[in-house]
């Protein structure tokens, strides 16, 4: 029998240790599953390693993937301050993608050049924070619970951008392929060093640092954790929490919205099929690993990267299914919450025999 | 002498830099009942959790009949004849008296039926006086009955000591005489009962022995037959002379602040009608009554949080009525809210970000926070305070009751409020922690108008110019403390009785 008993005394590194968890639990699950492929799990985690970290162009890849990831994990911790669970990053994500998209292709012929890329941008993160506020309206105006509401408005959103590259938006010259066409080359965000990284991650460290500063020290970042971790006290000290909740979820949805662009405008230089690839919904793994912290949301995403990148790697040289580093992304926000829960629980095991001893 | 039920011998804890209980020896023999008295974060609860299993000591022993104990569970203690009866119920509410006893002995690994359980609670009802409607769901029984189902839950799993947190704290007096008919029941019946209380005369009334820690350690040990008075208890509680007296200086009093004007409001809380009143600076006004009696929902208008419905407010000579005057609130006047832990502060943040919940706009200039600023004047309200904390960087769930309320005031003082309002503001406090903030209160005359919601006689006769009593949602009279023949009547009027006095409508008696 294994029972669960309140600690007491905080454990002295609990963040540590939780993340240290997350990911033993990622690799022994991942290990396990190698294994009944048949292949050695040591052979596949070192063809990751190396993979992802051993080259240059392996570590631009998971910085490829850490941009559209810390955008996203960004946009989770802020919500979470307030104790608001934003789990309709993707759909922000998707939202963003499609504003930026039109943008691109619809709003660029009218505008000077110059200005072409900035529309972009700006148009992919309202996207996203409009999508974002539907939900929070919906929580202020009529008590509907943010976690529901972001998480459907996924799937809404996924059918639209599938309806766009399928239909009205589908590129004619396209010999039928599901996706737009290709933009403009005003519309397309600066890559680096000639690979794929791109000018995403000067947004994405800016996000991070300006996220740390104003949550840390700011006014308004002291009333939203105030809101977070005490929203009576909150009420008492007349703060306005509805308003809150819609600029805090603006904001969230903006910066999903920004990865989103960040994808079509660097990476694809389209919309089009296999665009709603899961970054939203690693924006929470991500978070949680972080603590919710906005500065260590960089480090937790080129983490997941490095998965991302090297679970390609065993698909391309192992023969294995890349979805294992799906798996390992599972185990590793199960990893995760058991981290929570020994963080705050003693687990015992008993025998189950003892306890019916005492029968007197 | 046999050897005790229970004895502790040398139990230390510490919690980080904290040392709750130090050497502490208590025993518990059969047929004995024990207070433990002191003041809050003196280590009561501490010790309690240790004895039942919840803490592990860092050293010590404890031992049952002689034999050494060590629990690593409150159900291992419990096997071993160990229980105790929270302040706060463990009861799930949605279930009856009966499945919840048959739940805890389940948790402890005795498996019994329904049956069994009823039957059993049907004959411990019988010997003890102990009855409860085994059908009867928790959420339906008074808060006696809840007691009853806790202290059955213990006595079906044959405890042999039983410990009580406050046992009394949520009784109503009637209540009260028939626990402690229970506690006499279970003493001739050769079982323990240790217990936890703030209340003297309950020590002088129920317990055989007492034992009084401070700072955690024991520092008397005594029975009540040798203890003259409650005032020499409570010095040997609080360790000095000064108990329960507050000097009370002669304020002249000044402008009539605030006033209200026949307000009126429904509310789930239980409404109000017709109250008028009025403030001056310099004098403190209290509104007491027996909790229910509207007097919540009428601080509630009056600090604005919820609007009235109908009437009057003037402040400092301005009219607004009772929308506006919830939209003005926040800066016009100081409010100790009673829920001091979640309400008026934040547990997981610090003092410093505690001490400027309510004005944010003096935490620095322009959007941001001036950190060192904020840190520098926390300790200054710490230190004129007295607030024991490590630091201000602690976070303020750790201080304790008393620490926290001062904190609270110290915040609603800084600013020198034209209008204080202070609800229920020693409500679980010691004698100490009460004595300060009386006389905080007693100094804040000199700039604010004091209004106190009280459910305490004892305090509003302390602090007050004038208390107005409350029943129903009316006041039922406005009685100046200085008149003792008014005085008598309080406890008529809070009872509802107008045979005593007319009630008079409400009406300003200044």
């Amino acid at each position: 029998m294994i029972r669960l008993e309140k600690r007491h005394t905080p454990l002295r590194h609990p963040n540590l240790l939780t993340l240290l968890l997350a990911l033993a639990t990622a690799f022994i699950t991942g290990a396990l599953v190698i294994s009944a492929y048949g292949a050695n799990p040591l052979t596949a985690y070192s063809l990751m390693l190396r993979g992802a970290l051993g080259s240059g162009y392996g570590l631009a890849e998971v910085a490829v993937k850490a941009i559209p990831l810390t955008l996203t994990g960004l946009a989770v911790a802020l919500a979470a301050t307030m104790q608001l669970w934003n789990i309709g990053c993707e759909g922000q994500f998707v939202m963003g993608g499609i504003g930026a998209t039109w943008a691109a292709l619809y709003l660029a012929p009218f505008l000077p050049p110059w200005a072409v890329l900035p529309a972009v941008i700006l148009c992919g993160a309202a996207a996203g924070c409009l999508w974002a506020l539907i939900p929070a309206a919906l929580k202020v105006w009529t008590d509907v619970s943010e976690i529901l509401s972001t998480l459907l408005l996924n799937y809404v959103a996924i059918i639209i951008v599938e309806h766009l590259y399928f239909g009205p938006w589908r590129d004619p010259g396209g010999f039928g392929f599901p996706g737009t066409m290709t933009f403009p080359q005003q519309a397309m965000l600066p890559r680096l060093f000639g690979m794929r990284i791109h000018a995403g991650i000067l947004l994405a460290l800016a996000a991070t640092a300006a996220l740390a500063v104003m949550l840390g020290r700011s006014k308004w970042g002291y009333a939203t954790r105030v809101m977070g971790a005490g929203p009576r006290a909150a009420r008492y000290a007349g703060m306005n929490v509805g308003r809150n909740i819609l600029l805090v979820m603006g904001i969230s949805g903006a910066l999903a919205g920004l990865a989103g662009m960040g994808e079509v405008s660097a990476i694809h230089y389209r919309l089009q099929e296999g665009f709603a690839s899961g970054y939203g919904f690693d924006g929470i793994i991500v978070a949680c690993l972080a603590s919710m912290q906005p500065l260590r949301v960089p480090a937790c995403a080129a983490l997941l990267g490095v998965f991302l990148v090297g679970g390609e790697q065993l698909s391309s040289f192992m023969q294995l299914p890349a979805s294992i580093s799906r798996i390992l992304e599972g185990a590793l926000l199960f990893g995760f919450l058991l981290g929570e829960t020994v963080q705050r629980y003693h687990i015992r095991f008993t025998p189950a025999a003892a306890a019916g001893n005492t029968d007197a | 002498m046999n050897a005790p039920l229970l004895a502790c011998e040398g139990i230390s804890k510490r919690f980080g830099p904290v040392c709750a209980n130090t050497g502490i020896d208590l025993a518990v023999h059969a047929g004995q009942v024990v207070a433990l008295l002191g003041e809050n974060g003196a280590g009561k609860s501490t010790l309690m959790s240790i004895i039942a299993g919840r803490y592990r000591p860092d050293e010590g022993t404890i031992r049952i009949d002689g034999q050494p104990v060590q629990f690593s569970s409150p159900a291992q203690a419990m096997q071993r004849g160990i229980g105790m009866v929270y302040q706060r119920f463990m009861l799930v509410d949605t279930l009856t008296a009966a499945e919840n006893v048959l739940l805890a002995a389940d948790a402890c690994g005795r498996r019994l039926s329904m049956k069994q359980v009823v039957a059993h609670m049907r004959t411990l009802a019988e010997r003890y006086g102990l009855h409860v409607d085994p059908a009867a769901r928790i959420r339906d029984l008074s808060m006696g009955g809840r007691q009853r189902v806790e202290i059955l839950k213990l006595l079906v799993q044959n405890a042999r000591v039983l410990i009580f947190d406050e046992p009394t704290a949520v009784l109503a007096k009637p209540e009260v005489a028939g626990l402690f008919d229970v506690f006499r029941k279970l003493k001739a019946d050769g079982r323990g009962i240790l217990f936890i209380t703030h209340k003297l005369d309950e020590v002088m009334e129920a317990a055989d022995r007492i034992a009084i820690l401070r700072r955690g350690r024991i520092v008397a040990g005594s029975e009540p037959g040798r203890i003259n008075n409650k005032l020499e208890l409570a010095r040997l509680m609080v360790g000095r002379e000064v108990v329960l007296r507050v000097d009370k200086p002669e304020m002249p009093a000044g402008e009539v602040v605030f006033e209200v004007h026949r307000l009126s409001a429904t509310s789930p809380l239980g409404g109000f009608s017709d109250i008028s009143f009025s403030v001056r600076k310099g004098e403190v006004f209290a509104i007491v009554g027996v909790a229910g009696n509207g007097q919540e929902a009428l601080a509630a208008a009056v600090a604005g949080r919820t609007p009235a419905s109908g009437g009057t407010i003037r402040y400092r000579g301005t009219a607004y009525s009772t929308a506006a005057w919830a939209r003005h609130r926040p800066r016009a006047l100081s409010y100790v809210p009673e829920d001091r832990h979640h309400t008026g502060s934040i547990g997981s943040m610090t003092l410093a970000d505690n001490f400027f919940l309510t004005r944010l706009d003096k935490a620095g200039n322009g959007p941001w926070l001036d950190r060192s600023h904020m840190h520098e004047e926390t300790e200054q309200a710490v230190r004129r305070f007295e607030i024991v904390a490590h630091s201000t960087r602690t976070p303020a769930g750790t201080l304790s009751g008393g620490n926290l309320q001062k904190l609270l005031l110290a915040r609603e003082m800084a600013d020198d409020p034209a209008l204080f309002i202070a609800e229920q503001p020693t409500q679980g406090l010691d004698i100490k922690a009460t004595e300060d903030v009386w006389s905080a209160m007693l100094a804040q005359r000199r700039h604010s108008a004091v209004l106190l919601v009280t459910g305490d006689l004892r305090e509003a006769l302390s602090l007050a110019d004038r208390v107005a009593v409350m029943f129903r949602g009316r006041f039922m009279d406005i009685i100046d403390t200085q008149d003792a023949d008014s005085v008598e009547r309080i406890g008529l009027l809070m009872a509802g009785s107008t045979a005593a006095a007319p009630a008079a409508p409400s009406g300003e008696t200044a």
